[in-house]
């Protein structure tokens, strides 16, 4: 393989995607699911609750407010700033801390404390920002709180939301239709409109031709998966383990792509190896939507196993030592493949010498 | 094969799909600088043969020496210095002008060419930067004779490269394939267009059920195969008489004289066989069959 002429070919690829619809569309699917998954099932839309703080003083309790996660804390020097930003909607509450409060808590006089909610902002992030509020106020006194409180979780402790159970089906979009569809499309084009012919009559083989065609899928499947797992809150802690589930996730999806872009005579023929293919490829995510099934299933399929080295290490948090095995699993199946993409290459050869 | 200073020598060059004996025992040879026009009809074995000689099939028997390398052994280092216009317009239609020839430029090594004289050699200099979709299918053509001399072959192999232009365009692909001669190149023309196989070529080759059944100049073979005959059409009172008198006939001479010498002389017509003519006395068959 020479790897100038495949990046040659990969880069025309790249360079020309824009003006191809099936590539826009596989750069925007992921995207769009997201947002239609995340916006039914999550609360992507949902901002931090926002507080406003006023202090005339010089309140500990604006420096416990700002060590909070999940809320945003905001000081001002105005009275009147604070309370048109909460009316602009610009703040879910505003908290007004007067000269001596910390002093006056500590003595036991009971000073008042001004707290200004903004009628368009959500009910729950009020409450939030009320108890919190109250919370940070209890700690200046320096007492232990009056209760001991006891979270008791109902249900299944390991059980994950449904928008983050959808991250599979997600990722499983982003690089099947941009790691396989995108370039066994290209594949099935240039054998439609004869391009291929006209490459292979130059020094570039068919081995530099797929390698460009499988570098295009290499490149937009790790894209749009990193989008698609940022977009949802789900890149975890690794990145490099991460990144390399991906990168297996890609370079598995580039072969199939490969192998059906050359047994696919045409479009139509695609489009219906895709759809009914698919569902092979497609159905470990159903594990993931509904645990309770025997997961057992979907250790069968090729894709469970950069599926879930991608869930383990996005979502739970683990570690390359958690997930290696699974990968190097995945990579099996990747070697596997190469002998399947060998015979189809010689396959392409064919398929072009006798075409017209 | 030993080097003969040929730019393609062939020798008993057999491919089958499967039963079918596509081309069977051809042997020729092109020199630097010659048109070689390749004529048969549909399925004769034209297309396989090129294939063969362009490294996309492999032959099932014979040797193929092109510029004094051998196929297939050495097929990368000879497409490196061939070029190929194909007959289907596969350009990508997405990509302007100049994209496609950048984009085929680099497959042959070459960055940062200025491709200018090549577009306005072929009257696509203010179309270079518009999509290919857009372009006509002269201005395809023109544009995939220009993608085919991208890398300066050596040999050029062009497939109906003027089918379907108007004369302007068909002029001046012609005229290219004049000058890529000029330089040096080897042409092989493959056409159905006896017409232009004449005016181009300097040798063609009669290409029919996979076998060469002539290959020599169009003179030759007109002077080989053809019947030279001149036409004489004279009034005679109320008729038309026609006298058509053999040039290759020992009184020819004396015949015409005869004929030209009486009252109502009206034409005089060389009749000159047409290498259509030729082919159909050879195979029994025309170009279109």
């Amino acid at each position: 393989m020479n790897a100038t002429k495949a990046w040659h070919i990969m880069r025309k690829e790249l360079r020309m995607g824009p003006r191809s619809p099936l590539f826009l569309y596989a750069l925007v699917l992921p995207v769009v699911m997201t947002f239609i998954i995340v916006g039914v099932f999550g609360s992507l839309f949902a901002p931090s609750p926002r507080l406003g703080i006023v202090d005339e003083g010089n309140s500990a309790v604006v420096p416990a407010a700002q060590e909070l996660d999940g809320i945003e804390v905001t000081t001002m020097a105005s009275i009147d700033t604070l309370k048109s930003m909460v009316e602009a909607n610009d703040l879910d509450a505003g908290l007004v801390l007067s000269d001596g409060f910390d002093s006056a808590v500590r003595d036991g006089t009971r000073p008042p404390l001004v707290f200004y909610v903004g009628g368009e902002s959500l009910a729950s992030n009020r409450i939030i920002l009320q108890v919190t509020a109250l919370d940070l106020v209890r700690q200046v006194t320096g007492e232990p709180a009056p209760v001991a409180v006891d979270i008791v979780t109902i249900g299944d402790a390991e059980a994950v939301p449904i928008a983050t159970r959808m991250v599979p089906l997600l990722m499983m979009y982003a690089v099947a239709i941009a790691g396989a569809f995108v370039p066994a499309a290209s594949i099935v084009e240039e054998k439609e409109k004869g391009t291929i012919n006209s490459v292979l009559v130059t020094p570039a083989t068919v081995t530099d031709f797929l390698a460009g065609k499988a570098g295009l899928g290499i490149v937009l499947a790790m894209a749009t998966g990193i989008i698609t797992l940022l977009l949802n809150n789900a890149f975890g802690n690794h990145p490099f383990t991460l990144t390399l589930a991906l990168l297996v996730a890609a370079v598995m999806m580039a072969e199939i792509g490969l192998i059906l872009g050359i047994f696919a005579k045409d479009s139509n023929m695609l489009f219906a190896l895709m759809k009914s293919g698919g569902v092979l490829l497609f159905y470990p995510v159903v594990f993931y939507i509904w645990p309770s099934l025997p997961q057992w299933i979907a250790k069968i399929a090729p894709t469970y196993w950069f599926l879930q080295p991608i869930f383990e290490v996005g979502v739970k948090d683990a570690s390359f030592g958690d997930v290696w095995g699974q990968l190097v699993i995945a990579m099996v199946w990747i070697i596997v493949l190469i002998p399947a993409v060998r015979a189809m290459s010689k396959r392409l050869e064919r398929q072009v010498a006798v075409s017209a | 094969m030993t080097n003969t200073g040929n730019a393609i020598e062939v020798s008993d060059l057999s491919f089958a799909y499967g039963d079918i004996q596509a081309v069977d025992g051809v042997s020729f040879s092109v020199a630097p600088g010659e048109i070689l026009g390749f004529l048969g009809p549909n399925g004769a074995g034209k297309s396989t043969t090129i294939k063969m000689l362009t490294g996309q099939l492999r032959p099932d028997s014979g040797s193929i020496s092109v510029l004094g390398m051998t196929m297939p052994a050495q097929t990368l280092d000879i497409q490196a210095r061939i070029g190929v216009c194909f007959e289907e317009k596969n350009l990508y239609e997405n990509m302007s002008g100049k994209e496609n020839l950048d984009f085929f430029a680099r497959l042959y090594g070459i960055k940062g060419r200025d491709f200018d004289p090549f577009l306005r050699k072929v009257g696509l200099i203010d179309r270079a930067d518009d999509r290919v979709a857009t372009y006509s299918k002269g201005m395809r053509q023109r544009l995939m004779m220009t993608r085919a001399m991208i890398n300066d072959p050596d040999i050029l192999f062009l497939d109906e490269p003027t089918d379907g232009l108007d004369p302007v365009s068909s002029q001046a692909v012609r005229n290219v394939i004049k000058a890529e001669a000029e330089r040096g190149a080897a042409v092989i023309l493959t056409t159905h267009d006896m017409h232009e196989a004449d005016q181009l070529s300097d040798r063609v080759a009669f290409i029919n059920e996979g076998r060469i059944a002539a290959l020599d100049t169009s003179d030759n073979l007109k002077l080989e195969y053809g019947q030279r005959t001149v036409r004489i059409r004279s009034r005679n009172g109320g008729d038309v008489d026609v006298r058509v008198i053999s040039l290759d006939e020992s009184n020819a001479g004396d015949q015409i004289r005869e004929a030209v010498a009486v009252e109502g002389l009206m034409t005089i017509h060389t009749e000159e066989a047409t290498l259509e003519d030729i082919f159909i006395k050879l195979t029994g068959r025309g170009l279109d069959a």
